[in-house]
């Protein structure tokens, strides 16, 4: 019972925590110009993220090595470097739109401006990395987060044209007011929204943080391959509202008020508080997870001590960059940069910095001294390696598209 | 001297002929006991006549999956060779001289 338990808590979080600012603005921008006919892209995305977060667990599990530790060693000091500075470059801006989420959902819930609940939004934060232990925090953050299920309840209550909406995801094209670049270019945002890279580092972290060891692989790979599809159900269900309402009135996603407009046409004011908490719960989870990623990042890139298994003063330079992540990132979203417009340029910047992250993952998963007998399967190479090549198309293709597209205006 | 200043260093044979560049260097655990191991030793340089980059662990027999990657890596790296450290005649800040008549040992470690 107990066991069936962890089980069902597992696939709970990992469904609340699959989305972030990221997913929810990019599925709600592509819906209200896209419709549906961009699905599949969600669904390639997912399935990456399944299979690259579950080798790098696999990894952490059986060697007791985080992703970016693997990193590190396989690509050497120079481009272990590069990578770093992109990976950690990405991930605070991640931090910095993730934050701005939290308070554009404050303010829609209090009318008080979003900019004044930055130093409070922030304050959390870090008080929740200081004080509470790691399974309390992704426990609660990935429950609170399945609230975002209301929009799945919202698109059965506007009740859509369930044919057309099939037929918009199975046969998909570009719409006659959309260009195939732009539609490209929201291909790549996607799946880099998807795909992002802080999720495996906080992923494989994890697993260090919680002592796996080869027994839980079972429990992750259940994890991993039940709730992070059904995440992905719910960033479907957000481009799916968008589609049905936004899309028919031309209505353009440029703040969260329109993310969440669609949930109000359908289940009114109960729904909204339900999404505004859905919302809450998940950037504030997903600030956690990216600044927790940043000082993981550079912990085991230097070879720091890290970890919040470890007191503070154990991890004190894992502490203190975390510290000045958080003082750094908030103070740009200060000057009044656009929180939304950020998330946008944050998950194209994902996609590029994807090749490097993935790579070292899918090495160092085939090799036997590390993994005993746990080495990827011949199956999960043959897949693996697809997406390799993918992900190689979507970051090579993600400039070029992002400045013929005008970054998809 | 540290081992990134070595790393990609040209290596030149006892003619000056340029054979390749420094891709890795091998050590072995045969020095005096430590406290966890025995002191390390160069053993010798790996020289890769096409490519300065390391071979990413592709480097030993048994691994060889996925297929697609380990068979770029192995054919980026061609030709690559171990020279052990007595066949180093001179090492300069980015060049390493070769003895003449070196001896060209297989790269790839045996398990």
């Amino acid at each position: 019972m107990k066991r069936l338990l962890g089980v069902a808590l597992g696939i709970l979080t990992a469904i609340g925590g699959f989305v972030d600012i990221g997913d929810l603005v990019a599925n709600a921008v592509v819906g209200s110009r896209f419709g549906l006919s961009l699905v599949w892209v969600v669904a390639v995305g997912v399935l990456g993220i399944c299979l690259f977060a579950n080798m790098s667990g696999r990894v952490a599990a059986v060697s007791n090595r985080a992703t970016f530790e693997v990193i590190r060693e396989r690509l050497g000091a120079r481009a272990g470097l590069a990578n770093l500075g992109a990976s950690f470059f990405i991930n605070l801006m991640t931090v910095i739109a993730e934050i701005g989420g939290i308070c554009l959902a404050l303010q829609l819930a209090s009318s008080v401006s979003y900019l004044l609940w930055v130093p409070v939004a922030t304050a959390a934060v870090w008080l929740v990395i200081w004080r509470v232990r790691f399974s309390i925090m992704e426990n609660v953050a990935g429950l609170l987060g399945l609230s975002l299920i209301v929009f799945a309840v919202a698109l059965f209550l506007l009740q859509p044209d369930w044919g057309s909406l099939a037929g918009q995801a199975l046969a998909p094209h570009v719409p006659e007011s959309e260009t195939p670049a732009t539609y490209w270019f929201y291909a790549v945002a996607l799946f880099g929204a998807a795909m992002t890279p802080y999720e495996v580092f906080f992923f494989s972290s994890g697993a260090v943080e919680e002592g796996w060891t080869a027994k839980d692989l079972v429990l992750s790979r259940i994890n991993v391959f039940v709730g992070f599809p059904l995440g992905g159900f719910l960033s479907v269900a957000i481009a799916g509202t968008a589609a049905v309402v936004l899309l028919p009135a031309g209505i353009e996603v440029s703040s969260l008020s329109e993310v969440v407009l669609p949930v109000v046409a359908g289940g009114g004011k109960i729904a909204l508080a339900f999404a505004l908490v859905g919302i809450v719960a998940a950037t504030f989870g997903a600030a956690l997870e990216t600044t927790l990623s940043s000082g993981y990042t550079l912990a085991q890139f230097f070879g720091w001590s890290w970890g919040k298994f470890r007191r503070p003063a154990q991890a004190a330079r894992f502490h203190l960059a975390m510290i000045i992540c958080l003082l750094a990132g908030p103070s740009l979203l200060a000057t009044g940069v656009d929180p939304i417009l950020l998330t946008e340029y944050s998950v194209v910047f994902s996609a590029i910095a994807l090749p490097l992250t993935y790579l070292p993952i899918l090495i160092v998963a085939n090799d036997q001294q590390y993994m005993g007998k746990h080495v990827n399967p011949r199956a999960v190479n043959i897949l693996a390696t697809i997406y390799l090549v993918i992900i190689l198309a979507a970051s090579l293709s993600a400039i070029p598209l992002m400045i013929m597209t005008g970054a998809g205006s | 001297m540290i081992l990134s200043n070595l790393l990609g260093s040209e290596v030149r044979d006892a003619e000056g002929r340029k054979v390749g560049h420094i891709a890795d260097v091998r050590f072995v655990l045969d020095g005096p006991p430590g406290q966890l191991l025995a002191a390390a030793r160069l053993h010798g340089l790996i020289v890769s006549p096409h490519s300065a980059a390391s071979f990413l662990g592709y480097e030993r027999y048994n691994v060889t999956q996925p297929w697609p990657l380990a068979q770029l890596l192995r054919w980026r790296h061609r030709g690559s060779f171990l020279v052990l450290w007595e066949d180093v005649a001179r090492m300069d800040s980015g060049i390493v001289d070769l003895r003449q008549n070196y001896t060209e040992y297989d790269p790839m470690v045996p398990l």
